[in-house]
């Protein structure tokens, strides 16, 4: 009876959740329950199954027959399911990346998420919209007036509009009907504002909103969840209050499981003998990297996103502008005014996003291995065709890539087949310096271990190799020696055997509390 | 960086560009969380994606009968409409006649030079808008330095060639150093260059003193053939190997289909436009010549839609032989398919109109082919991928 009095005791709980995807289990037997006014973490590391419950919620991937999702004292079948039902029972979303319009006004921004309110002969009603933006801004405590433009805010304000934008229909209403499901909001903003968002969502849980908190930030979790659920190979491993928990018993549970043996080891002990040596590095994000690359080894360098891991790998490559410091290839100085440059040097490049940086889709496999190396068949005006065709088909054997034949084109093959095209165009090569920037992203267990053979198969012919990985058993796994990336600089360089624990540590744990140079 | 018109004007670059989303989405399955905002395209695809079938990728005879019909469509309905004016009663007296034949590949000759030269910046995903007047001021140039100047043909001819060439430069320059669009970047020039023609002629044609030696050519034939449509044979010869058998015309494509993996590649993305631009401009040249050849007068009132019809045969040849690539091969059926129903419809009766008309109708009809097409590609390629690896990943960004 008391229950009934003070409300309902559940916002959103989900029963038996589960996902299949080709015969794989994503996400098993998931129970889940998220209080009113109560920030609720989900952790997990990748392929936990967090994600696939996230987009279940929402209604965006429809769940194995048989759950159930309850919101307040509504309870639906998950075939009822759907994003339009989610929406109506209160759940909202914002998702990691908002889409944010800077150039446009907190009040134009939080009408694209509802519509402009209109007057007579549908002109857009500008008072009635910044009044009604006005109310909100100060019922949600953000320092900005309805006619600041998106850009004058500082970072963590942006994503607390985001997040009004979403909320902004429960006005009238009140909050503690809603359910606001964060996908790692924090993930592209500076240390401190995360601080200053944390604030605020600790404001809302007090209003009585439920929040369902998505993040990889232990510290984070830690500071502003009141429960932890952790999920792991797809099933829960427990739910847990945050209160006297630890980062190191969170780790525990997040990477508790044995690490498969995908990642080969390196063949011998590299060289001491330094490939690459960087000093003082500096451009966007990067503020004085120090870093020295032996020859034959993987260097795995660890950080968040934003911490300039990416900009680094470019900026070795010629492909973003550095603004001083110096750098050493085999003791001569490098300096890569382009793409080119970096590849006459000896250096190669795997982008992050192989669709969008690497690819070129409709062009069939043989041109997307040869691209860049095209001038090497042009002898006496001829393009020799047969010899291109050859070496293709050799680095199709060679690097494990399945196609029915090199004509294919390279947007028919499967992400990991994608990837092993990109890998091949550079290894056959024998490139000096291999940079790889999340090269099994989108990749499958198989494909990944194969991507990793082919690593070490490198490094084993004298390639050194820059690896980014965002997942540190991975990187742990792969790297010979963990570099982290964090404020700009090199924090730590960890060497020898590297294991998971130490790095998650390093990445999440050193983050707030480091000294900054 | 590429201009979003470019975008979506170039069949090529657009179907290269558009399954990048649902590409993404099934290789990361997982990878999106929807904000409910915006709910309604990702479920579809999400549901599209995942199911792998099992077998795909092989080819049935089915699947390669209607991938015939696809290649060829444009020369089947070559020949039928060959075959329809030379049979049909109010067409089949003149139509199947050389002198008919070679007054209509000869008319196409001009248009075909602009149409080959404005494939090379296509490839790279841009276009020119401005080919058509580069042509009317190297026509104008090239009679005036001979009738009003006295220079040697040769060097009048070099001169028309070589300014159209410059002018494709400046197009070119200003396309990728200043990174505008090329689409408004060309309409300025050409409406600059028709400035400059109609302000140079004082509006008038330069008839008298138009050197006989290159009439001649524009009216001669060779083995049966028109001089002026042997040129646009080496054109074509040309273009098809500078496209398809240099580094540099593989570069072109790469770039078309991927301008930012083309840097990363090590391929000189602005030069390599600016380059393309300037050898546009330099084939606009050739045709300019051509025009005064053929015409035997100087005149600065070019056809306005010169440009329109060379993007016309560019997008409906891109719907032959290499289905959903610009191509030579294609881009020549195209021009003779345009050339034979607008020379039948003429012949039929039918007013100059249908010119312009029938033009228009096919660079709208080309476009929308290439759009089904992509889209077509897309939902093949779902069901094309080979089974294994199909098992999710749930990498996601952090």
């Amino acid at each position: 009876m008391p229950e009934t009095l003070a409300g309902p005791r559940t916002a959103l709980a989900v029963r038996g959740l589960s996902k299949t995807y080709a015969g794989n289990l994503a996400l098993d037997s998931l129970f889940l329950q998220i209080r009113p006014g109560e920030v609720h973490a989900l952790l997990g590391g990748n392929g936990s199954g967090k994600s696939t419950a996230i987009k279940i919620v929402a209604g965006v991937v429809p769940a194995d027959p048989g759950g159930e999702i309850s919101v307040g004292e509504s309870t639906y079948g998950v075939s009822d399911w759907s994003p339009a039902r989610a929406h109506a029972a209160g759940l909202r979303f914002v998702h990691q990346q908002p889409a944010i319009f800077p150039e446009l006004t907190v009040a134009e921004n939080l009408a694209m998420g509802a519509e402009f309110p209109t007057a007579a002969g549908g002109r857009v009603d500008w008072k009635a919209l910044h009044e009604r933006t006005a109310r909100l801004l100060a019922k949600y405590q953000i320092p900005a007036t309805p006619k600041t433009p998106m850009l004058a805010l500082r970072a963590a304000d942006r994503v607390r509009v985001a997040i009004v934008r979403a909320l902004q229909d429960f006005e009238h209403e009140d909050v503690s009907s809603g359910i606001l499901v964060l996908d790692e909001p924090t993930a592209a903003l500076p240390d401190v504002e995360v601080d200053v968002l944390l604030q605020a969502l600790r404001g809302y849980a007090a209003a009585g909103l439920a929040i369902l908190y998505v993040s990889h930030r232990l510290d984070e979790v830690l500071s502003v969840a009141d429960r932890v659920t952790v999920l792991r190979d797809g099933k829960k491993v427990d739910t847990v209050d945050a209160e006297g928990l630890t980062e190191a018993k969170l780790v525990e549970m997040i990477v508790g499981r044995p690490i498969d043996h995908a990642y080969p080891a390196a063949s011998e002990v590299p060289s001491d003998n330094a490939e690459v040596v960087v000093r003082g590095l500096r451009g966007g994000p990067l503020l004085g990297v120090d870093l020295t690359l032996r020859k034959g080894e993987v260097l795995g360098i660890a950080g968040l996103l934003g911490s300039g891991r990416s900009e680094l790998l470019r900026m070795l490559f010629g492909a973003y502008p550095r603004s001083g410091g110096e750098v050493l290839l085999e003791g001569k100085p490098y300096q890569p005014a382009t793409p080119a440059d970096a590849m006459k040097a000896g250096v190669a490049y795997v982008p992050e996003d192989r669709q969008a940086d690497a690819l070129f889709l409709r062009e069939s496999v043989r041109h997307n291995l040869s691209s860049g190396q095209e001038r090497s068949y042009f002898r006496k005006f001829l393009y020799r065709h047969g010899i291109e065709k050859s070496d293709s088909q050799k680095s199709i054997s060679d690097f494990l890539i399945r196609v029915v034949t090199d004509a294919q084109p390279v947007e028919t093959l499967s992400g990991g087949n994608q990837q092993k095209v990109v890998m091949a165009r550079w290894l056959r090569r024998r490139p000096k310096v291999l940079l790889l920037d999340e090269p099994t992203q989108g990749v499958d267990v198989g494909a990944r271990a194969e991507i990793y053979q082919l690593i070490r198969k490198a490094t084993a012919q004298g390639t050194s190799v820059v690896l980014v990985v965002s997942e540190p058993e991975e990187l742990a796994h792969a790297s010979d020696r963990v570099a982290v990336l964090r404020g700009g600089v090199i924090t730590t360089v960890v060497d020898g055997p590297v294991d998971a624990h130490t790095l998650t540590e390093l990445m999440n744990t050193e983050i707030r509390t480091g000294a900054m140079p | 960086m590429t201009p979003p018109t470019s975008r979506t004007s170039n069949a090529r670059a657009r179907a290269s560009q558009a399954p990048l989303p649902e590409q993404r989405i099934a290789d990361e399955p997982l990878a999106v969380v929807a904000d409910v905002d915006e709910p309604a395209v990702v479920p579809h695809d999400l549901a599209a994606a995942v199911p792998a079938v099992a077998g795909a990728g092989r080819r049935s005879p089915g699947f390669m009968t209607s991938e015939i019909l696809r290649r060829y469509s444009l020369v089947f309905l070559l020949v039928a409409s060959f075959v329809l004016y030379s049979t049909w009663s109010k067409t089949s007296g003149v139509f199947l006649t050389g002198d008919s034949l070679r007054v209509m590949v000869a008319g196409q000759a001009v248009i075909g030079v602009l149409t080959l030269g404005i494939l090379v910046t296509m490839v790279a995903g841009n276009f020119d808008l401005s080919v058509g007047n580069i042509a009317g001021l190297s026509q104008v140039m090239t009679a005036s330095m001979y009738s009003h100047h006295g220079w040697p043909l040769w060097v009048g001819i070099l001169f028309g060639v070589a300014l159209g060439s410059f002018v494709g430069g400046i197009n070119g320059f200003l396309v990728t150093l200043l990174r505008v669009d090329p689409f408004i970047i060309t309409l300025g020039t050409a409406s600059a260059i028709l400035g400059f023609v109609d302000w140079y002629s004082k509006d008038q044609s330069i008839v008298n003193g138009i050197p006989q030696g290159l009439v001649k050519f524009g009216n001669n034939n060779f083995v049966g053939v028109p001089d002026i449509v042997w040129v646009l044979v080496v054109v074509a010869i040309v273009i098809y190997y500078l496209l398809e058998h240099t580094p540099y015309g593989r570069n072109l494509h790469a770039i078309g289909s991927n301008r930012a993996a083309a840097r990363l590649v090590g391929i000189r993305v602005e030069r390599s436009i600016a380059m393309a631009f300037t050898i546009n401009g330099f084939f606009a040249g050739v045709a300019g010549v051509l025009l005064l050849a053929r015409a035997g007068a100087g005149n600065p009132q070019i056809p306005p839609t010169l440009a329109l019809t060379a993007l016309a045969g560019a997008f409906l040849g891109a719907a032959s032989f290499k289905v959903g690539r610009l191509n030579v091969p294609g881009t020549i059926v195209a021009l003779l398919f345009l050339a034979v129903n607008i020379t039948g419809l003429t012949l039929a009766g039918v007013a100059n109109w249908i010119n312009e008309l029938f033009t228009g109708l096919s660079l709208v009809f080309a476009i929308a082919l290439a759009a089904v097409l992509s889209k077509e590609r897309k939902v093949r390629q779902r069901t094309a991928v080979p089974q294994s690896e199909q098992a999710p990943s749930e990498k996601t960004r952090k």
